[in-house]
């Protein structure tokens, strides 16, 4: 009888103590992002995404591990699959949760690969798009420091092009650092990226 | 007891944490194995990515029936429902995408611009900053393969064919005036502004079923679904002014656009071979209202212009010269809708009302046109699957046009007709893999106004010879009723026909772009008359007949020099036709044989500056010389120009722009017009016709205020 009991014990306890599926899911998924296995992190989100149907986070995950990762792409018939994918999640994100900040950022960053990718091409026509978004998520959220951070480095990025003075917007890195301080993630696993980001764009604001 | 218990619960624990071995491998259709494809039990955490060898293995929880997907980048999701028992040592095969980027594209005869399509001859600002197309659209298709410099004209000649063989289409709904009237001896402009469109389709040859009444060529434009923000814009220019404002709600949104161009100032600082009595005075106004259903997308689109102008032109056989004087006005809306009506149909329903109203007085003769038209389309598409589509609608055009005619003899003459077409089409889009697509159509067309019935099939097909390379051919069977010159004098003919054979190869690869096309082209009831102009006494038959032929080269490389984009057409034409009052076969005077272009851009980031040059040159037209015997028998000098446009943003939204049109001066000779009767000598004289300006310099001041500081209007120029 004792031996059962301590089975039952062990059993209940390990059942009580044991993580939720999706913190264990989550947390492996940004494991695998954080040892430079992008596409493994990805697909680890795709499933969370599919098994939480209301949640956008995993979705958001998947999305941005694709768009981060893009940045870096040469082959413009990968940056295309890989750009469609995100959107396709990025949509299914937007399902769920409708006029999210984060999500907005997100998109931005999106276009921003495009132009990043040929300014040529998709200048002209990606630009216009980039500000109309930051310009709605700064509408929402104004204190958000992802939305006021990417919409400064997009800033920085725009009047480097056209040989402007880039100082008005290493103000607004410099806001968004002290949003950073204060701001409080709904949950762990929600979005709290880009201070050490800011930290290396203020770097470069003094020189 | 206890030991009893004891296995219980083993059992029971058993149970709960019994585990299910889910394994196999991942191929694509060649066997290759696919590495980084996501697999997973649907709906639950439990999966996989595969890995170096294409091999999965993950252990599940679940029992019984499942789903088990896998996915990945460019290749279609595999599903599969089975007991989880039976999801050991799978072999999955995944079929490729055939909607991505290295898919194989039905590319015979279709020259694609804008950010949608997949292989883009022309970027979206090209249409906009080619130096010779003064920020018309017509302009910069002209730099492609395929069509002619008929520089008095500007309108677009395709392949051998006349300028109203090619059709404009808004939206897929048909513009029946697209072209802003203009004298005869300076180049007309597309009467749409560009900025108002994203993405534009020109066609040479073998192109949808879904379109009909074009001998030679179609051009398709889609108009913006959604504009990006809020913005006014105000331009200022050498000819006139334009104000444009978009206003944006939450679903929908409206854009409008009104423009005033006078050429008064200009002819006063730069003399024309024009005599103006008043010069060309256009005023034009458009706007675009959008809104978003669920599951749907509404336009509405309305033009207005007004043109006039009154000149005297010189003229071989009147002294004191031809008096001419034009009003036109022109109303233009478009709407239309395009929606799903679930996962796999589509729906499209359009319609657009054309009336065009022309008052002209040529000396003596006074002449008012007025033409009212309807085009309705009604458009349906089915997926069945990724490569498998079927498109299939019907669509009803009616064109009413009367004229009146008055002259020095008493009374008011009045030419009319209705040209009203029943037709109904179908197509189907197959792919059988990445490399090989087909796209048979049927177009049946019944003309109230002949009474025939005539059946139009088309045929495209394309296939993949390399990563980088592909073949398409094309096989289509066109008519298109004749035009009003013709028909207000007879309706006793029937519809003109052409047969198109289109082989095309194309090389895409790094930014740059080869493309070569061989055609062949027939014509049939062509129209024929007796007399020297097609007049209300003249004997008509459809007895008319041609051919055109040749090869056309197109080449862009926007890669290998850093901040320069150019591009190369040349166009190789034979082309004969036996039609209108020809007494044989001859070689048309808007058709010449050799047609280069050569486009170039360069950007200088330093000076905030785009530097641009076009070049074209054109071999010599016909025309007949009656001092010798023969039709069409002699041809002129060579066609040469040389643009240049340079284009400084001040700030982002401040931009001016300069361009200057045949900057080096060429004399260029369109044809000659000669004298009636000979003169004392026995001898025909002639005059050269000239371009009304051998030169055209523009400067204009554009200027955008948007919230956001950024845009502005670059892509208009």
């Amino acid at each position: 009888m004792q031996k059962l009991v301590i089975i039952l014990i062990a059993f209940i306890t390990s059942i009580i103590s044991a993580q939720s599926n999706y913190e264990i899911g989550m947390q492996k998924a940004f494991e695998l992002w954080g040892s430079n296995n992008p596409i493994e992190a990805s697909n680890m989100f795709e499933r969370i995404a599919n098994a939480e149907p209301d949640n956008w986070l995993p979705a958001y995950y998947a999305a941005q591990v694709n768009i981060v990762n893009s940045f870096s792409l040469k082959d413009e018939k990968l940056l295309t699959a890989q750009l469609k994918n995100a959107q396709n999640l990025i949509n299914d994100a937007t399902a769920i949760s409708k006029n999210n900040p984060e999500i907005l950022v997100l998109q931005a960053l999106l276009y921003t690969a495009w132009v990043a990718y040929d300014g040529a091409t998709y200048g002209m026509t990606m630009s216009p798009k980039v500000e109309a978004i930051y310009a709605q998520a700064e509408q929402i959220a104004p204190e958000n420091p992802r939305v006021v951070y990417c919409k400064a480095e997009w800033g920085i990025g725009g009047a480097k092009y056209f040989g402007q003075d880039t100082k008005p917007f290493c103000k607004d890195l410099e806001r968004s650092l002290e949003l950073f301080a204060n701001f409080k993630p709904e949950s762990p696993f929600h979005p709290n990226w880009g201070k050490e980001r800011v930290l290396m764009l203020l770097e470069s604001c003094k020189e | 007891m206890k030991s009893f218990l004891l296995s219980f619960c083993l059992i029971i624990s058993n149970l709960l944490f019994s585990q299910s071995q889910i394994s196999g491998k991942v191929v694509d259709e060649k066997g290759v194995s696919i590495t980084g494809a996501n697999v997973y039990l649907q709906g639950t955490y439990d999966g996989s990515t595969t890995n170096e060898n294409g091999e999965f293995s993950f252990r599940t929880n679940e029992i019984g029936t499942q789903t088990l997907i896998v996915s990945y980048v460019s290749y279609e999701t595999y599903t599969m429902v089975s007991q989880i028992t039976l999801m050991k040592d799978l072999t999955v095969k995944l079929r490729e995408d055939v909607n991505t980027l290295d898919a194989v594209v039905l590319s015979a005869g279709t020259f694609q611009a804008g950010d949608n399509s997949k292989v883009n001859v022309l970027k979206p600002l090209d249409v906009v900053t080619t130096a010779s197309a003064l920020g018309d659209f017509v302009g910069a298709l002209q730099t492609l393969p395929g069509t002619t410099t008929v520089a008095e004209d500007g309108r677009l000649f395709v392949r051998g064919g006349e300028a109203e063989e090619t059709q404009i289409f808004i939206d897929g709904i048909r513009v029946f005036t697209p072209y802003t009237p203009t004298t005869n001896n300076s180049p007309t402009r597309g009467r749409y502004s560009p900025f108002l469109f994203d993405g534009i389709t020109f066609s040479t040859g073998g192109y949808s079923a879904e379109y009909g009444q074009a001998l030679s060529s179609v051009l398709l434009l889609n108009t913006i679904n959604e504009p990006d923000q809020d913005k006014t814009d105000i331009g200022i220019m050498s000819l006139g002014a334009s104000l444009g404002n978009t206003q944006k709600w939450s679903n929908s949104s409206l854009s409008a656009n009104a423009s005033y161009i006078n050429l008064a100032p200009y002819n006063e600082i730069f003399p024309s071979r024009n005599n103006w009595i008043k010069p060309y005075e256009t005023f034009s106004g458009e706007a675009v209202y959008r809104n978003k259903f669920n599951s749907g997308l509404l336009k509405l689109y309305t033009a207005f212009d007004a043109t006039n102008f009154e000149l005297t032109q010189e003229d071989i056989n009147l002294p004191e010269g031809v008096h001419f004087k034009l009003n036109n006005n022109n109303l233009y809306f478009n709407g239309s809708y395009q929606g799903d009506l679930n996962n796999t149909w589509d729906v499209f329903a359009g319609l657009s009302y054309t009336l065009g109203n022309n008052d002209l007085k040529i000396t003596d003769m006074l002449i008012n046109d007025r033409e009212t038209a309807v085009h309705a389309k009604l458009k349906f598409k089915k997926r069945f699957n990724n490569r498998l589509k079927l498109n299939f609608g019907t669509e009803y055009l009616a064109l009413h046009f009367e004229e009146k005619f008055s002259d020095l003899n008493p009374g008011t003459e009045i030419y009319g007709y209705n040209d009203n077409i029943t037709a109904a089409f179908v197509e189907a889009d197959i792919f059988l893999s990445k490399e090989i697509a087909f796209k048979p159509g049927l177009r049946l067309e019944y003309s109230e106004l002949f009474k025939t019935v005539d059946l139009a099939p088309r045929l495209s097909i394309a296939y993949k010879t390399s990563k980088t390379s592909q073949l398409s051919l094309a096989y289509g069977n066109f008519y298109q009723n004749p035009n009003s010159n013709i028909l207000k004098f007879t309706q006793d003919l029937r519809p003109q026909n052409t047969l198109h054979y289109i082989l095309n190869y194309q090389y895409n690869a790094d930014r740059k772009i080869f493309r070569t096309e061989v055609y062949y082209k027939e014509y049939k009831h062509l129209v024929k008359y007796d007399t020297e102009f097609a007049q209300f006494d003249s004997n008509f038959n459809s007895n008319g007949f041609g051919f055109a032929k040749g090869i056309d080269f197109f080449w862009r490389d926007s890669n290998s020099i850093k901040n320069i984009d150019y591009w190369i057409s040349y166009s190789i034409l034979d082309t004969k036709r036996d039609y209108n009052n020809y007494p044989y076969e001859a070689q048309p005077n808007f058709a010449n044989t050799h047609n280069i272009s050569l486009v170039g851009k360069y950007w200088i980031n330093d000076w905030r500056s785009q530097l641009g040059f076009s070049y074209t040159f054109a071999s010599g037209r016909t025309y007949t010389n009656p001092n010798t015997t023969g039709f069409l028998n002699e041809k002129t000098k060579p066609y040469n120009s040389l643009s240049v446009n340079w284009a400084y943003l001040i700030s982002p939204q401040k931009i001016l722009y300069a361009s200057v049109n045949n900057v080096l001066g060429f004399k260029n000779i369109n044809g000659y017009q000669y004298a009636n009767s000979p003169n004392a000598d026995g001898f025909f004289d002639r005059r050269t016709l000239q371009p009304a300006a051998d030169q055209f310099f523009f400067v204009g001041f554009f200027w955008t205020i948007s919230e956001d500081k950024k845009s502005n209007q670059l892509d208009k120029l």
